[in-house]
């Protein structure tokens, strides 16, 4: 039977199992959104394209499943492309889908017409324009493929109109192969894991580093049955976060400059360190010449290019997080670790045993508030800046995929529009979404597309009137000269989100009063504005240039 | 470490826009492609593509990875000079006087290359062989007044049995 590329494409989308799509039209676009008013495929009107790419990317965080956005030619691709690098640099599945001028005006600067493969080039694992609609089919299947595989991350397609547009008889297609390379690196095994296990079993002083790939990798129970099972301490990125539930005995809290103090100083303690699917950002080592002086190093990844790019392991297996953590776990030695685990008892004491909550100050009291006041299974979100730092360790992580924080790109103004597909992802789970006052503004368009779609999404908004971590960045490093970073309070923000049609509510962060309950009880959205001193800030930090045992403000402060 | 010419070999799907994401890994980690051979190989859907680099030793690592990253990269090798079979072809346009085309015609023979061109007034030369052997040629025409020149950049291929 003759379909259109846009039924091809539509029906290829189905058949991977699509049921979403974020999306925002134009002119070269419609034929897409011509046919998908006769797809099961439901689409979500955004306000913004931007919001289109980090819902889609909510939405695969907290599904595990390849999430789908759709923005027009030009303008609509451009403004894509914020969240498809926040996509890519914390590998989450995705797929973006473009309209494009129409194959003969390709190159000729058309109305509308951007090189939007050209553009993405370094921001997306691959992209596609397809001339032909005979090809849209195995376009589509390659494309969930790459997006899925390997370490996961963004693959756009780029639609020309005329080849939406066009007829073709559809033929089926069957399987479908993602180039290979010549000599795969994914190696087996070679005797690796048994040298890691040796190391681990002989180390008196191990810590599992843990990245946001386990998470990816769905390797969290078998990560927490070798914590378990070697009584070995660990610590998590921030993207790590979650892998295991924060409240795990062996949980140190999660590295580098606004992480656990506890954390930073046992990894450089450690005589070992097994890293699982972590890249040792810059975030997270700080100075890499004085990140675990003292430990041999393991680490393995699905990416063969993370591996040794910023610190070189002493011994690394390229794999699957699951199966590599599957053969290791057997090889461990049940260790009682009785003298590093008191060692460490002993250094949380000497911090103050709940200090890491502390030092979040009010605004970890509210979050934690919050928490109590919600159901077990309730997904938190976060912008960028302090409010993102205070729930990551203020939030009490209870499952893998409970916790959404840009942390690769730290792109604020990602946390509304991605708590949006969030929700709509795992409609039975309660979602709250942490924001600052600067991080809201920056996609508050997107209060809309909530009120129009009722999607009950609660919605924190700490106001300090500033951008307050770039606040105590110049408080601090800048000699207090605050320059560029008051927004005032002006905006009456209840009244605008009241505007939008959403409930709302202002307390101080000291005294919510029944602000909380009231958030909780809401049927619909809500919005409760916090009001916060621009003074309160995170410690301790570590300063630029300074290695992670160098925190400020954190024994005294 | 130490900057030297490093010759990388890699295989690619033979597409459009293949070529930009190879060269734009290049960039990204701020190496610069001194040369670059881009041709189909006996399979007409595979390239190949030969480039040489003035890096440090860091860079093979770095570069294999990245490479490795692209969808459309099917292989990444290093050529080392030991191991590889290394040659490049340049033709040079050179501007004569009645003397100089004398000159050049007797001892031209000395050397591998050929006259492909020939007029009154200007000629052109096809040089190949190893880059040592076109540099030498290079070297005595220059006093020629050479006009242009247009060179392939280093083609390289591994001797059968040497191990990478
Ligand atoms: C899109 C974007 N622009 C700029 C920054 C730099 N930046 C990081 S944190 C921050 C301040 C955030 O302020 P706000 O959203 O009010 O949150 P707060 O730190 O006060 O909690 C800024 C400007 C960024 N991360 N993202």
């Amino acid at each position: 039977m003759e379909k259109t590329g846009a039924e091809i494409l539509l029906q290829t989308l189905r058949e991977e199992g699509v049921d979403v799509i974020f999306g925002y039209p134009g002119a070269n676009s419609l034929p897409i959104h011509d046919s998908l008013d006769e797809s099961p495929i439901r689409h979500y009107l955004v306000r913004h394209e931007q919001a289109a790419a980090h819902a889609a990317d909510g939405y695969a965080r907290a599904t595990g499943r390849v999430g789908v956005c759709l923005g027009t030619s030009g303008p609509g691709a451009t403004n894509l492309v914020t969240g498809i690098a926040t996509a890519y640099m914390d590998s989450t599945p995705m797929l973006v889908l473009t309209g494009q001028v129409t194959t003969e005006l390709l190159g000729s600067d058309a109305f509308q017409e951007t090189d939007i493969i050209g553009i993405t080039m370094p921001i997306t694992k691959h992209s596609y324009l397809v001339s032909d609609p005979g090809e849209i089919a195995s376009t589509v299947k390659q494309a969930f493929g790459i997006a899925r595989g390997g370490r996961p991350g963004p693959v756009l397609i780029d639609l020309p109109r005329n080849v939406m547009a066009a007829k073709c008889e559809q033929s089926g297609v069957k399987n479908i192969t993602i180039p290979k390379k010549r000599n795969a690196r994914r190696k087996k095994d070679g005797g690796e894991l048994q040298r890691i296990a040796n190391y681990m079993n002989m180390s008196e002083r191990p810590v599992i580093l843990v990245g946001g790939g386990v998470k990816l990798a769905r390797a969290c129970e078998e990560l927490t049955g070798l914590i378990e099972k070697g009584n070995i301490p660990f610590v998590s990125t921030m993207m790590g976060i979650g892998s295991v539930r924060s409240s795990n005995g062996f949980n140190l809290g999660f590295i580098g400059t606004h992480g656990n103090e506890l954390a930073n100083r046992i990894v450089h303690d450690a005589d070992f360190i097994l890293t699982v699917g972590a890249r040792f950002s810059d975030r997270s080592t700080s100075i890499v010449e004085e990140f675990a002086p003292l430990a041999t190093i393991a680490q393995i990844d699905i990416d063969p290019s993370s591996i040794g790019k910023v610190i070189k392991a002493d011994i690394s297996l390229v794999c699957d997080i699951r199966e590599a953590l599957t053969t290791l776990t057997p090889l461990a030695e049940r260790k009682g670790r009785g003298g590093w685990l008191s060692r460490i008892e002993k250094e949380r004491n000497v911090l103050g045993k709940d200090r890491s909550m502390k030092e979040c100050g009010p605004a970890g009291a509210f979050i934690r508030d919050v928490q109590t006041a919600m159901p077990e299974e309730t997904t938190a979100i976060t912008d960028v800046g302090l409010n993102q730092i205070w729930t990551v360790r203020s939030w009490e992580t209870r499952t893998p995929r409970g916790m959404i924080t840009p942390g690769g790109l730290g792109t604020m103004g990602f946390g509304l529009p991605a708590a949006m597909g969030v929700k709509i992802g795992v409609p039975d789970h309660d979602v709250v979404v942490f924001s600052g006052d600067g991080g809201f503004f920056m996609n508050i368009q997107e209060l809309a597309t909530i009120s129009y779609y009722n999607l009950p999404v609660k919605i924190v908004v700490f106001n300090n009137g500033h951008l307050g971590m770039i606040r105590q960045i110049q408080d601090l490093f800048y000699g207090a000269r605050f320059n560029d970073i008051e927004l005032g309070n002006k905006v009456d923000i209840v009244a605008v989100a009241k505007g939008f049609g959403i409930e709302a509510d202002r307390v101080p962060v000291e005294d919510p009063g029944a602000g909380i309950e009231k958030m909780c009880a809401a049927g619909g959205p809500f919005l409760l504005e916090v009001l916060v001193d621009p003074d309160t800030y995170v410690f301790p930090i570590i300063p630029p240039g300074r290695s992670n045992i160098d925190m400020i403000g954190g024994r005294q402060g | 470490m130490g900057m030297r010419e490093r010759i990388i070999a890699i295989l690619v799907n033979n597409k459009p826009g293949v070529l930009s994401r190879v060269a734009g890994v290049f960039g990204r980690l701020g190496y610069n492609i001194e040369s670059l051979c881009v041709a189909e190989t006996i399979s007409p859907e595979v390239s190949r593509i030969t480039s040489i680099t003035n890096a440090d030793s860091d860079f093979i690592d770095k570069v294999k990875k990245q490479l490795n990253r692209l969808v459309d990269v099917l292989d990444v090798t290093e050529l080392v000079p030991g191991q590889s079979a290394q040659r490049e072809m340049i033709l040079i346009g050179i501007n004569l006087d009645q003397k100089g085309r004398t000159e050049i015609v007797r001892s031209i023979g000395l050397f591998d290359c050929k006259i492909i061109s020939m007029r009154n007034d200007y000629c052109i030369i096809q040089v190949a062989g190893s880059r040592e052997e076109v540099e030498t040629v290079i070297n005595f025409l220059k006093p020629f007044g050479i006009d242009k020149i247009a060179r392939t950049g280093v083609l390289a291929l591994r001797y059968k049995d040497s191990v990478s």
